[in-house]
């Protein structure tokens, strides 16, 4: 069942008729005020105007970006690009990580830049897929003049990317299960039924 | 909610005035207005409409700007000690207090987080729901080993009131038989996942004296037809409850009490609307109504009534009496005993163990259950203890690894993706509530020159744990950790969140600072929550407590409450008060 496509705003024929596909899905009885009460467990999205600053130059986001492509790729679903994850970090870091965590990122962008540089004398965005995999992968384990705290500092970018993504529409609900009102709790719940990991847990 | 029920200022002598929309405060008003009382709620806060007012609910991860996360300057600046509430997130925070507005000072070696709803409501939009009825072991314990006065009252005096309350608010759960934990008039239970069953098993077969149970939780799993006719529905198990419910699934004022309340036509409120302090009359020993400051334009009101119910949180309810001094009583109203303010407790929180469950790959669940497992007290129950007072109940749990772990691994690209696809290992774990011992130590006073912006005095928090708290959080890690290793789990991992980040006040199970108790010179209210020096003042909510026990207590606020009401009502009529 995928809510995203419920209509908000003001009670139009497709809202309350979305309403009541919605309640027949999840087992509701239709009376009028179990609709009443999905009417208005279905908040308007809040204001994306609070979003505005953003960390990262242009060449840092486009970094960013091709490194979230290369973590999470679009695959039979869509990928951390897709997602726009780049662009939510780049505004979730301006505004929620403290300014050591905001050097931390900056830093780890200018590490693999450097580590590109010096190990193949290129720009990372220009290095083959293998080139670019190979760099990361020593990255992470923290090998060929990656110390510790590089390794640390990637793990930080995956962590935020791997946040992003799977907080995002597609990852979510199409990597990933998710139901906005599952209408019950079932404990003797097989894998099969669903196939893949639930979402969120909020 | 018709507009006409919210007042600003008036004459009127009420016949009752309640103090605080939360748990006790919604009970007192739908007890006290049901049998014919006109009574005045006053709320310091800002109303909150069931529903309407619920701006955060329904919302998805994604159609928030920062994923649920609050930008740090607007923690940094309102939130510095809410943002600690596993609950504060970027669609609830409006329901938590502006730690600017709310200071309160504590010595500095002895931290305290004091969690505040200050709204309409109060913390019954932001509870965790879970309920369990007190035991005559719990109300005997302070008789049993000397720490802290006698309970005026036993579990006799209180059981049909819990019947009453449960009825009403809707409360899930298995019946039990087990004296150490009361059952409660019960709707269905939640169920238990195929992991949970198999730790239940295996638990049980190795201990006679430890049960493995399903939680107890103020929500309809299947709504009763008094619910339905009230506008509850059913519990969706979306577990996004702080952010409210149109449901109404779960048990909060605006759901439940204020809509009988409402019914009535006895109900007035006045939200916006601080206590400053409650208006003594020393010629008749009376207290005549309360002093209220306007949170909105600082002006001063007073209302008056027959009757006066404190139900404005524990540390709220003991500031106002504090701060209510004249020349009978110099140090705060009903404080003849000078137990006012003292032996405060919370509950010990965040100590227990966790470990990996091998097996289970094709059970799984569905829906977010707002409830996990409990464990009933065994220590100083039927297993011995070590070397400490009192015990505690752990809540349980199992679930699926999911993203946040599984996403913390090495590698890239499709097969990382891939791996993050599937659930992961089930883990289980075991986390402790023990009972803190009432210290005199353990007390709050008014600060003698820091004031709020309203110019209230501030509240001085002077609480910290005992060694017995240490010994028995000790006990909480290392019995769940053995526990888990003997039923198998692998990995197993404790923790005690109190050595790093878990301060007195967390638990946000404060109680104390005006207990209830048999002897007016060492506690300031009698057995039916009645103040013994002011027999028209009573104090319902946490504050009352005796003891802490070890179960989650506002059920039992419900309860007490409701007692009291039906007492005060019965006086008030036979022209005693």
């Amino acid at each position: 069942m995928n809510l995203s496509a419920l209509p908000y705003g003001s009670d139009g024929i497709a809202r309350r008729t979305a309403l009541k596909q919605l309640a027949l899905a999840c087992g509701l009885a239709l009376s009028a005020s179990s609709l009443s009460a999905l009417a208005a467990s279905f908040s308007a999205p809040t204001d994306f105007s609070r979003r505005k600053k953003t960390l990262l130059s242009s060449d840092q986001l486009q970094l960013l970006r091709e490194l979230g492509d290369i973590i999470i790729p679009t695959t039979d679903t869509p990928g951390a690009i897709a997602a726009g994850v780049h662009d939510f970090i780049n505004h979730y870091a301006a505004y929620c990580a403290s300014s050591a965590e905001q050097q931390q990122l900056l830093a780890t962008l200018a590490r693999i830049e450097a580590g590109a540089r010096s190990e193949f004398n290129k720009a990372f965005l220009t290095l083959t897929k293998a080139q670019q995999l190979q760099l990361l992968n020593a990255m992470e384990q923290a090998q060929n003049g990656f110390s510790q705290a590089d390794r640390k500092g990637l793990k930080q970018l995956k962590a935020l990317v791997v946040f992003g993504y799977y907080t995002s529409e597609p990852g979510a609900s199409q990597e990933l299960a998710y139901l906005a009102i599952p209408g019950g709790y079932k404990g003797n719940f097989k894998l099969k039924e669903i196939g893949r990991a639930w979402a969120l847990n909020f | 909610m018709e507009k006409n029920i919210y007042i600003i200022k008036t004459q009127e002598v009420f016949d009752a005035i309640v103090v605080g929309s939360g748990i006790a405060g919604g009970w007192a008003a739908k007890e006290l207005t049901e049998k014919g009382l006109k009574t005045l709620m006053v709320e310091r806060g800002r109303p909150v409409e069931h529903r309407k007012d619920y701006i955060g609910e329904g919302l998805k991860a994604w159609q928030m700007p920062f994923r649920g996360a609050v930008e740090k300057a607007l923690v940094d600046e309102q939130h510095y000690v809410q943002k600690k509430c596993y609950a504060f997130n970027d669609a609830t925070k409006h329901f938590f207090g502006n730690d600017k507005d709310f200071p309160y000072s504590t010595p500095k070696d002895k931290p305290f987080d004091w969690i505040r709803g200050n709204q309409l409501g109060g913390k019954s939009l932001l509870w965790h729901r879970q309920s369990y009825r007190w035991s005559d072991h719990d109300f005997n314990s302070n008789a049993r080993d000397g720490e802290g006065v006698d309970w005026p009252i036993r579990y006799k005096d209180i059981e049909q009131w819990y019947d009453k309350v449960e009825l009403h608010a809707g409360i899930s759960g298995s019946t039990e038989n087990l004296e150490i934990l009361p059952d409660s008039q019960f709707l269905p239970p939640f169920e238990m996942n195929a992991v949970e069953k198999e730790m239940k098993a295996r638990i049980e077969k190795k201990w006679s004296t430890r049960k493995l149970i399903i939680g107890r939780t103020a929500h309809l799993s299947v709504p009763a037809p008094h619910h339905l006719a009230q506008g509850r529905l059913q519990c969706q198990a979306r577990n996004e409850c702080q952010k409210g419910c149109s449901f109404g699934a779960y048990f909060s004022t605006q759901s439940s009490t204020l809509p009988s309340a409402l019914a009535t036509n006895n109900l007035s409120i006045a939200t916006n609307s601080i206590v400053h302090s409650v208006i003594y009359d020393p010629k008749t020993n009376r207290a005549t109504g309360v002093r209220v400051i306007d949170a909105e334009t600082l002006e001063t009101r007073e209302y008056f009534a027959k009757v006066i119910f404190l139900c404005a949180s524990t540390l709220g309810t003991t500031q106002i009496m504090l701060n209510s001094v004249s020349e009978s009583f110099p140090t705060g109203i009903a404080n003849s005993s000078g137990a006012l303010g003292h032996y405060l407790m919370d509950h010990l929180y965040g100590a227990g163990a966790m470990g990996r469950v091998e097996g289970f790959e094709e059970d799984y669940y569905s829906g977010r259950r707002p409830i996990g497992l409990v464990m009933p007290r065994f220590r100083d129950y039927n297993e011995k203890n070590p070397n400490f007072k009192r015990g505690y109940f752990y809540m349980a749990g199992a679930q699926r690894a999911n993203w946040e772990h599984i996403g913390a691994s090495d590698g890239f690209g499709a097969n990382f993706k891939a791996a993050i696809r599937q659930p992961g290992p089930w883990y289980f774990n075991l986390s402790g509530s023990g009972e803190m011992l009432p210290r005199y130590e353990n007390q709050v006073s008014l600060h003698p020159t820091l004031k709020d912006k309203w110019g209230m005095p501030q509240l001085h928090i002077d609480c910290s744990f005992s060694d017995n708290d240490w010994k028995m959080m000790e006990d909480i890690a290392d019995t769940a950790a053995n526990m888990l290793e003997a039923i198998g789990l692998k990995d197993v991992k404790k923790d005690i969140r109190a050595k790093r980040d878990w301060n007195p006040g967390l638990s946000i199970h404060e109680m104390g600072t005006a207990r209830m108790g048999k002897d007016p010179k060492t506690s300031v209210l009698n057995g039916w929550n009645q103040a013994h020096d002011v027999p028209n003042l009573f104090v319902t909510d946490g504050a009352c407590m005796t003891s802490s026990a070890s179960q989650n207590p506002s059920l039992t606020y419900m309860a007490l409450t409701a007692r009291a009401a039906d007492y005060a009502v019965q006086q008030l009529k036979l022209g005693k008060i």
